[in-house]
Order: C-alpha cells, then sequence, then structure tokens
C-alpha cells in the first residue's frame, strides 16, 4: 500500500506541474519543406500568410504567377476533437472556386483506423472530398451511398464501423474550409458547417397585421426624431433637419422587417399565390426577409433600384453581414389589411450566405445627413433593431452529417438494457455476502456465467471493453479542446466505465477487474478449460510480486505523461494492454500483436491473471482511484492471520497477506474468501468452534485496517 | 463581381521569356549550368501575387533576401494597404487623422502629395472616397448617379492632408487617401534596397511593379516584356532591364463592361481618363515609376513626358482606339 500512496503524489505532480506547462496539441505541424514535398514544382508554395497559417499554392502562366490553391492545415481552424480524444489533422489545399484541389490525413488518432482496419480506408474516405465544393453542405452517407444513387456533389460514401470517425473528418473538413474562405475567398460568412435551417411549411396560423406585430413574426422598428437628432448632436450636422425640432416625439424611422419563408408570417403579409411564387422564385436554401419602410425616412433610399443590393439596410448576424439583394417583387398595393402604406423590398439570401433564420439577427439602418450644397459633407449613423423568431417555426437539421450522438444511444439500447440488467444482477449478488456468495457451487456456476456474458457479450459483442485509451484520450481532450462528447459516441463502454466507478467508490477495483473486464474473463475462463491440463500455477516469490505489482503504476505513469505532453508514443504505449487486439478485433491483426495477447493468455495460466496484477495501467488507475474506497467489505475474523492462512493461501491473486490483512488494490472480488468465511465446513476457526462450542466467534472488520 | 485586383500587363522575365514558363524549376536549372544559385519566391501581396527572384553563388544571401523582402513587403502592407481594415493607411482613414504615422506611410504620402503638387493634381492620392461609390455602382451593374459623383469629387484634395512627423490629418470630414499608386513601387525599392544590404549579386523583384539588378541567373541580362492585355505575348520586350518599371493601364482592372470605366480616376472628374491606354514608366526608384506611371496615364503625353523628365523617369505609351 505504499507505493502507490508514493505514486498517486507523483501523478499529482504531473498533473499540477507538466499539463500546465504542456504545449497545446492544437496546431499545425508542416513547415515550408513539407509543404513543397506536398505541392511539389511546377506549383509553388508561395510566401505564407503573415496573419493566418495560410500557404497560397501558385503557378506561373505567361509570366506572372497565379494562385490556384490555398493550402492549410484543418487543426489551426478547427481542433475537433476525435474519438481518440485528439483532433484529427487533416492538409486541405482550397481553390479559389471554392472546391478542395487536395485533402490529405497528416495525423490521426482514430482508434478505428490505427489498427485493424488500417489507415486506408480513413485516406480512401478523404480522398472523396478532392473536386467537392465546400460550398455545398457535404454529408457522410452509408458505405455504399454514391453507388445507390447519392448526389456525388454534396454525399461522400461513409465508412462502416467508423461512423464516429468519419463524422469528426467531414466536420472538421467543412468547418476548417469554410473558416479559410470566409478569410480568403469571401464566402462561408455566418454559420456553422452543415447545418440546416429551414422554415416548417406545415402549421400554417391565419393571422391578422396587428397579430402578426403582437407575436413578433413582423418587427417594427420606430426612431422617433429626438432620439436620431441626439445620434447626430456630436456632429456638425446636428441641426440638418428642421422638421425634427419642430415634432421630436414624431418617428423619423418607421420600418418593418418580417422573415418570409415561414408560411404563418409570409402566406399572410402576401397571400397564397405571391408566397408559392416568391418560394419557387428564390429557389431551394434561400431565405426571404420583407423590409416595408413607412416612416418619413426612406430605408430604401430615394432611387433606389430594383434588384440592386440596399445601401441603407443591413442584415448582420454573429457580427457577419450578411449578403442581402432586392428580389425585384414591386408592392403594387399588396399586403393584409392594416398595413401600412410605404414601399417595400424583399430581400433574398442566397443558401450559400450560411445565414441562419431561427438564430436572432440584426437589421441595421443607416441614417445619412447632408450639410452644404456645394461641398456636400455626409455623416451617417446607424440604428439597430434585433428580429428573432421563436424556434419552433424552423426545422434544424444536419443532413446525415453522420449519427448525433443521441443516434448511437437510440439504436443501441437492446444491448445497453441488457448490460445495464446485468448490472443490477450484479450488484445485490456482490453486495450481500449471505446470499448467493455463500454457496460455493452455485456461486461458482453463477460466476462463470456472468464471466461469460462479459467476454462474448460485453466484449466481442458490445464492444464494452474499458481501456486505458479513454483515460488518455479524456487527458488530452482536458489539455486541448475541453471537449468531452467523444465519450457519449461509445454508449456500452460509457455505462460500465459509470458503473465501475461508482464500484470504485463502494468496493475498489475489483468490481470491474474481476467481473466486467472481457479480458479478465478470457484470462479466467481460459485458465478453467485449461484445467484438464492440470498445469500447476507458479508461485511467484514473494518479493518479485511485490516488485513485479509496483510495474503497473510505472507503466501507468509512463502513459499518463506521454498523453500529458502530447508525445507520440502514447499510441505504441497503449499497446501494452492487449484488448484492442483480443477483443476489438478478435486476434485478426499483424502476428506480433497476437503473439503478446496468446502469450499473456498462456502465462496466465502458469501465472493466475499475471497480466492483471503486474502490467495493466487500466487495472493500476482503477486500483488508485480505489483509494476513494468507502467499505472494507470483505468479513474477516480475529483468527484471520493468525493463527488461520486458509484464505491467504487460497487468494489467486495473492490479496491477502500473511496478517491476514485484505490489499483492496490487488483485490479482483473473486468473493472465495466470503464463500469460504460463510462456509462451516471450510472456514477453519468455524470448523474448530463447531467442534468446541464454547469458543465465540468474532467478526470484525476492522481486521483489516 | 469585379475583385480589385490588379492585372499583370508587365511580364518579368529572365534572360529568354521561353524559360519563365517552365517556372522555378527551368530558372534553377539555367542556374545551376553556371554554378549559380536562384531562388524565386511568390506570394499574396497588395490584392495580388508578388514575386521575388535572387540569384548569386552562395545561397545564405538569397534565402535571407526572400525572408527580408517578404518582411519588407508585409510591413508596406501594414503601413498603406486598403485590403487591410488594420493597416495605418485604413486607421487614418477611419478616423480623418493619425498620430505617430509609420514611417513608411509618412514616406509614401509625402512622395504622393509632392507628385500631387508636380503633376498639379493629376496625380491624387485623396481620390479614395470615389473608390466606394464605383464598387457599389459596380455591383449594381451601372454608374455611378452624377450628384454622387460631384460629392465624392468634392472630398478630393490633396491640399487638405496635412502631413507632419508626428501626425497625418483630413482637414475636412469624409476625405480619404489612397497609396496605391505608389505603394507597390515603393515596395520594390524596399526588397530591392534588403537584396543590395544582403550582397544578393542579381535580383529580379515584381511586386506589381518591377525593379531589377545585375543579371538573369542564365547570365544573360534580365528582360521585361511589356503585353497588350493580361495573359497575351509580349509584343515589345525591354532588353536588358535594369531598374525600376511601372505600368498603368486601364484595361487592367475594368469597371464597367465597355471599358469605359476602370481603377484609375481622373481627380477633377471622378471619370476615367482615356488620353493614353496604357503608360510605362522606367525610373530610378520604383517610388518614381508607379507614381509616375499612374499621373501619365491621367494627363496624356505631351504633359506626361515633360513631368517625367522633372523625376528623371522615361515613359513607354501606347494609345489603342477605344
Amino acid at each position: 500500500m505504499k507505493l502507490p500512496a508514493r505514486l498517486v503524489w507523483l501523478l499529482l505532480l504531473i498533473v499540477a506541474f507538466v499539463l500546465p506547462g504542456a504545449p497545446p496539441a492544437c496546431s499545425g505541424t508542416l513547415d515550408r519543406a513539407a509543404m513543397e514535398r506536398e505541392f511539389p514544382a511546377p506549383l509553388m508554395v508561395g510566401e505564407r500568410d503573415d496573419k493566418l497559417p495560410i500557404w497560397p499554392i501558385m503557378k506561373q502562366a505567361a509570366g506572372s504567377w497565379e494562385v490556384i490553391a490555398y493550402a492549410f492545415e484543418s487543426v489551426d481552424f478547427a481542433a475537433i476533437p476525435g474519438f481518440g480524444g485528439t483532433p484529427p489533422n487533416l492538409l486541405i489545399a482550397l481553390q479559389p472556386d471554392g472546391r478542395f484541389m487536395e485533402a490529405k490525413v497528416v495525423s490521426h488518432h482514430e482508434p478505428v483506423f490505427l489498427e485493424g482496419m488500417g489507415s486506408g480506408p480513413l485516406f480512401a474516405f478523404v480522398d472523396q472530398y478532392v473536386g467537392l465544393s465546400a460550398k455545398s453542405a457535404i454529408s457522410v452517407g452509408r458505405a455504399n451511398a454514391r453507388a445507390n444513387g447519392a448526389p456525388a456533389s454534396t454525399v461522400v460514401d461513409g465508412v462502416s464501423m467508423a461512423t464516429a470517425s468519419t463524422r469528426v473528418i467531414n466536420e472538421t473538413m467543412l468547418a476548417s474550409a469554410l473558416a479559410v474562405a470566409r478569410a480568403k475567398l469571401g464566402f462561408g460568412a455566418g454559420r456553422s458547417a452543415g447545418l440546416k435551417v429551414e422554415a416548417k411549411q406545415d402549421g400554417f396560423e391565419t393571422l391578422s397585421w396587428s397579430e402578426l406585430l403582437s407575436k413578433g413574426y413582423v418587427k417594427r422598428v420606430v426612431v422617433p426624431n429626438r432620439e436620431v437628432d441626439r445620434a447626430f448632436a456630436d456632429s456638425n450636422v446636428s441641426n440638418a433637419d428642421p422638421d425634427s425640432a419642430e415634432r421630436p416625439d414624431e418617428p423619423f424611422i418607421d420600418v418593418y422587417a418580417a422573415y418570409l419563408n415561414a408560411p404563418s408570417i409570409g402566406r399572410n403579409l402576401l397571400g397564397d399565390a405571391a408566397f408559392t411564387k416568391l418560394m419557387g422564385e428564390i429557389g431551394p436554401d434561400a431565405h426571404a426577409v420583407l423590409i416595408l419602410t413607412a416612416g418619413r425616412w426612406n430605408a430604401l433610399g430615394e432611387n433606389f433600384v430594383l434588384g440592386s443590393i440596399p445601401g441603407r439596410v443591413a442584415i448582420v448576424q454573429d457580427g457577419l453581414g450578411i449578403n442581402a439583394r432586392d428580389n425585384a417583387v414591386e408592392r403594387r398595393g399588396a399586403g393584409p389589411a392594416g398595413m401600412p402604406d410605404g414601399p417595400w423590398s424583399i430581400l433574398r439570401i442566397g443558401g450559400e450566405a450560411g445565414f441562419d433564420p431561427s438564430a436572432p439577427w440584426t437589421l441595421s439602418l443607416k441614417v445619412e445627413r447632408e450639410r452644404g450644397q456645394i461641398l456636400t459633407e455626409r455623416v451617417d449613423r446607424e440604428f439597430t433593431a434585433t428580429y428573432a423568431l421563436p424556434e419552433s417555426l424552423f426545422t434544424r437539421t444536419r443532413p446525415a452529417s453522420g449519427p448525433s450522438w443521441t443516434d448511437s444511444w437510440v439504436a443501441r439500447w437492446p444491448e445497453l438494457a441488457l448490460i445495464g440488467a446485468s448490472l443490477v444482477l450484479l450488484v445485490p449478488v456482490l453486495g450481500r455476502e449471505r446470499g448467493i456468495v455463500s454457496d460455493a457451487k452455485t456461486f461458482s456456476w453463477f460466476r462463470t456465467g456472468f464471466l461469460i456474458f462479459t467476454l462474448g457479450f460485453i466484449g466481442w459483442y458490445a464492444q464494452g471493453q474499458l481501456s486505458i485509451v479513454t483515460i488518455v484520450a479524456t487527458i488530452r481532450a482536458a489539455m486541448t479542446s475541453r471537449d468531452f462528447s467523444f465519450l457519449l459516441y461509445d454508449p456500452p463502454s460509457l455505462v460500465i466505465w459509470i458503473f465501475a466507478i461508482a464500484a470504485l467508490a463502494v468496493w475498489g477495483r475489483g468490481t470491474f477487474c474481476g467481473w466486467l473486464c472481457p479480458f479478465g474473463a478470457m484470462q479466467e475462463l481460459v485458465a478453467l478449460a485449461a484445467r484438464p491440463l492440470k498445469i500447476r500455477e507458479r508461485q511467484v516469490p514473494p518479493a518479485l510480486d511485490v516488485l513485479l505489482r509496483k510495474a503497473k503504476y510505472v507503466v501507468l505513469a509512463g502513459i499518463v505523461v506521454a498523453a500529458a505532453t502530447a508525445s507520440p508514443l502514447v499510441d505504441p504505449m497503449a499497446e501494452v494492454e492487449p484488448f484492442k487486439t483480443s477483443i476489438t478485433l478478435f486476434f485478426l491483426r499483424s502476428w506480433p500483436f497476437v503473439a503478446y495477447a496468446v502469450g499473456l493468455l498462456v502465462l496466465n495460466l502458469f501465472v493466475y491473471k499475471a497480466f492483471c496484477r503486474y502490467l495493466c495501467p487500466l487495472g493500476a488507475a482503477l486500483a488508485i482511484g480505489g483509494r476513494l474506497r468507502l467499505l472494507d467489505w470483505i468479513p474477516r475474523r480475529a483468527e484471520c492471520g493468525s493463527p488461520c492462512q486458509l484464505c491467504k493461501v487460497r487468494c489467486r491473486y495473492g490479496a491477502i497477506d500473511r496478517a491476514g490483512r485484505v490489499d483492496y488494490a490487488e483485490c479482483f472480488q473473486c468473493m472465495d474468501c466470503v464463500t469460504i468465511f460463510h462456509d462451516a465446513q471450510q472456514c477453519v476457526p468455524r470448523v474448530l468452534a463447531a467442534k468446541r462450542p464454547k469458543v465465540r466467534l468474532t467478526t470484525t472488520a476492522e481486521a483489516a485496517e | 463581381m469585379i475583385r480589385p485586383t490588379r492585372r499583370k500587363i508587365l511580364i518579368g522575365g529572365f534572360g529568354a521569356l521561353a524559360a519563365t514558363a517552365a517556372g522555378g524549376l527551368a530558372l534553377r536549372r539555367l542556374a545551376g549550368d553556371r554554378g549559380v544559385e536562384a531562388r524565386t519566391r511568390a506570394g499574396v501581396a497588395f490584392g495580388t501575387t508578388v514575386a521575388l527572384t535572387f540569384a548569386g553563388p552562395e545561397p545564405e544571401p538569397l534565402d535571407a533576401a526572400v525572408t527580408a523582402g517578404f518582411a519588407a513587403i508585409r510591413a508596406c502592407e501594414a503601413a498603406a494597404s486598403l485590403f487591410r481594415a488594420d493597416s495605418a493607411l485604413s486607421r487614418l482613414n477611419r478616423d480623418g487623422r493619425l498620430d505617430r504615422p509609420d514611417p513608411h506611410l509618412l514616406r509614401l504620402t509625402r512622395f504622393a502629395l509632392d507628385l500631387a503638387e508636380a503633376s498639379d493634381g493629376a496625380f491624387d492620392p485623396t481620390v479614395q472616397p470615389l473608390w466606394p461609390l464605383w464598387r457599389q455602382a459596380v455591383d449594381e451593374d451601372r454608374r455611378p448617379a452624377p450628384e454622387d459623383l460631384r460629392t465624392a469629387v468634392a472630398l478630393v484634395g490633396w491640399r487638405d492632408v496635412d502631413v507632419s512627423d508626428d501626425r497625418i490629418a483630413f482637414r475636412r470630414p469624409g476625405m480619404a487617401m489612397t497609396l496605391n499608386g505608389v505603394l507597390q513601387g515603393y515596395a520594390a525599392d524596399l526588397v530591392v534596397a534588403e537584396a543590395r544590404r544582403l550582397g544578393v549579386p542579381d535580383a529580379f523583384v515584381d511586386t506589381g511593379e518591377f525593379g531589377a539588378y545585375g543579371a538573369s541567373p542564365g547570365g544573360a541580362p534580365w528582360r521585361l516584356g511589356l503585353a497588350r492585355a493580361a495573359g497575351a505575348a509580349p509584343d515589345r520586350v525591354l532588353d536588358p532591364f535594369t531598374g525600376f518599371a511601372s505600368t498603368s493601364a486601364g484595361a487592367g482592372t475594368p469597371l464597367s463592361r465597355d471599358g469605359q470605366d476602370h481603377h484609375i480616376f481622373d481627380p477633377r472628374t471622378g471619370r476615367s481618363p482615356h488620353l493614353v491606354s496604357e503608360v510605362t514608366a522606367l525610373a530610378p526608384s520604383g517610388l518614381i515609376a508607379d507614381g509616375l506611371s499612374t499621373a501619365a496615364y491621367v494627363v496624356g503625353e505631351t504633359r506626361g513626358r515633360a513631368l517625367a523628365d522633372r523625376f528623371g523617369a522615361s515613359l513607354i505609351m501606347r494609345r489603342d482606339v477605344v
């Protein structure tokens, strides 16, 4: 128990000193030489932008140089954590017309592509983007979506078994390309990639002009003369408007704005026919906004040209001006009863503008005043109003850009239910020491059955093998993105993590290590199956045993340090776990990995669960966490250890010392000693007591300290 | 939409123009034959592409010159690029005044005002208020309304720019300045000065305007081709070419479909002048070449040549029937 205490301190020190100083892992890694390898002559890697990590890729034509693409690393613009907690990094070259000229994987930590499948399918997946346009919302389809008729310009074929990883790659691709497009190509303003917000076309409600106003579907912006004067007070055109001074409370600006795509707004304002015609005209994905100017100030300007971009009105969202152009729909007296007189403009916002009508936006009105006849001087002031519609008017879809985390929970509910039921079954069995545990034979069957379930269902079927990789990913995420959402994409593992951590606080590491670890179960079942071979388990000499037990903490410390310092060694180090080989990939892997995993299983026949006890970094982490344990739940007697050594000898994990104390950091909760404790035929003090009925047996929980 | 990118009419060349088409590789081969190292680095600056070529026996000064050259270009952008909202010039335009101005901005402004005086206002850095007017009109596929044009022209006036070491300020609100007529030439000056300082024996600098000294890596003199339009084969070649050259051509950035309107404004009318269709100025500095080509474009041949004489420059002019 002493060594782990010291190691806890070591780990705490690492967390305290190493972590804050470690460099953030989220920045590009390619230098000029690397870029020149990617874009060799006759292309030239131009001088890097001095503000953003973007390299112009240039080509010489007729003596001068042209930019044919902008190359960048995705991690500089969109560091979206992948399934392994680390953002994938892609090298992307975006052409001035918005199409991808090049898309390549620089680095990734997606476990599914690291081994087993290998990176090949990932590279092929990313290759599909070459030639597609970042202006369209590209989504990931099923593995053969394109062959089955999905539009090749907006859908890429997914990779089965890797939906979560491909989703992250797709998001990374689009989000970083849009960020660069905003900086260099003049499109992509507004919202996040792929999000599609549409007005619901059902649920039409007949509303009058006054109802539209009171619901906020039509926004009225009124600014009285007095306020306009005040805005110009510090300028030399403060008194340029004599009407204002006479009637200070009368409106100067009186403008109405409405988002037309929602039928309850557009259909009520325009009427059936005009609404349908307008929606057809602007086309899919586009938006229409009505600006009606009623006051004495004309929001459209006196010389407004149909079809132009209005100079005085601007639509702004998230600080970015949205490109909106008059759609040349003249009013000619149209509009519902009660709508004030005045000209209107119906503005069209194209789908590529990234406008999100379900989010608030700002109507910005620019009022200009002039002074002087010959040398006219103009001063302008801006007045703004916010327009917001209830979200219920819209559907927000991420067009099949891969499943959201809720999808995987919904889709896997039968698995989750069965795992949940098994945990519900396990708790009372382990908790009630006088229950099934006290019956050696029944309990032995139960235990074997449960381990088969753990290996077969939790492990191989549901892929719920917990792993140090998750801890590494969590450390990485904590240091870089602070986005832990990747945990949600693996429901069985998350359920078992939560249960294992809760059990840690009650019983210690044993609940997971002895019952829920598929590889642990595999070792135990192999040992069971090999029993007819009559292999004698070797006793590790006590001194060596103590030393070897420390080894797993060293392995853990190494991995944690590597993860915290963003060392590339962390992935190979995590291979100390044979879980990926034996559970995830079912031993279908290159031979050194298979040899290692099988070797551990064979070793297990001689030194029982040697991997778990001596090497497993996850076990070490849980053992450290197990120090929070509230209960010393293994019952002990005064006779335990002195003189009785039965449990010590029978404990296959060596977790009971000569004094009869239980080392919970090494206990796998196999319950053997509990069964013995309650068995009048086995427990030596009880056997003796039965012979000498006068002796009172003492039960003490404090005996273990 | 027309992007404010100045298209190239001048074509840079080293030795044989044919080599330029093959790019840096051919250049390096040429250099290699003579045991000379060569470096070409292109980039994006001033809203267009720029390219620096250096050659010499040692690679180190060449690499240093590439780095220093681009640093000089970035410094010019930070001082006076209107493509950057945070440049010193953009801030001056926004606030109407700028305290402790950037030394590059100061030098550029002083030269632009000198040239304005010498050309009697034919070159005027304060034509900037015309630009948004034309941009908006072009976006709407029309010409600016005459009254709007008059209003903008009324804001033009180089005499209303106050310059001292501590401050640049406009005397009237609404004024704004552009140094695009001199900035790229000035950048060529700075890059050439850096290359000379670092001991680079041969340099060819394209910052949108051109500067060269020494010889091409192949051993032949630098040559500069003049083409009638971007992408066309040069119909006139300056051979040898050393010093600085700058071209102003209305066709480089047309604002209207018939080519009547383009990015060079006559400060007095707010419209595009048509006395000549193209002016190339050769001068001992890029700053002078750049400014003179613009000024001569506005005033035409006779007055243009007189102006060039005063600055020690020479002009090549072309007049096409529009």
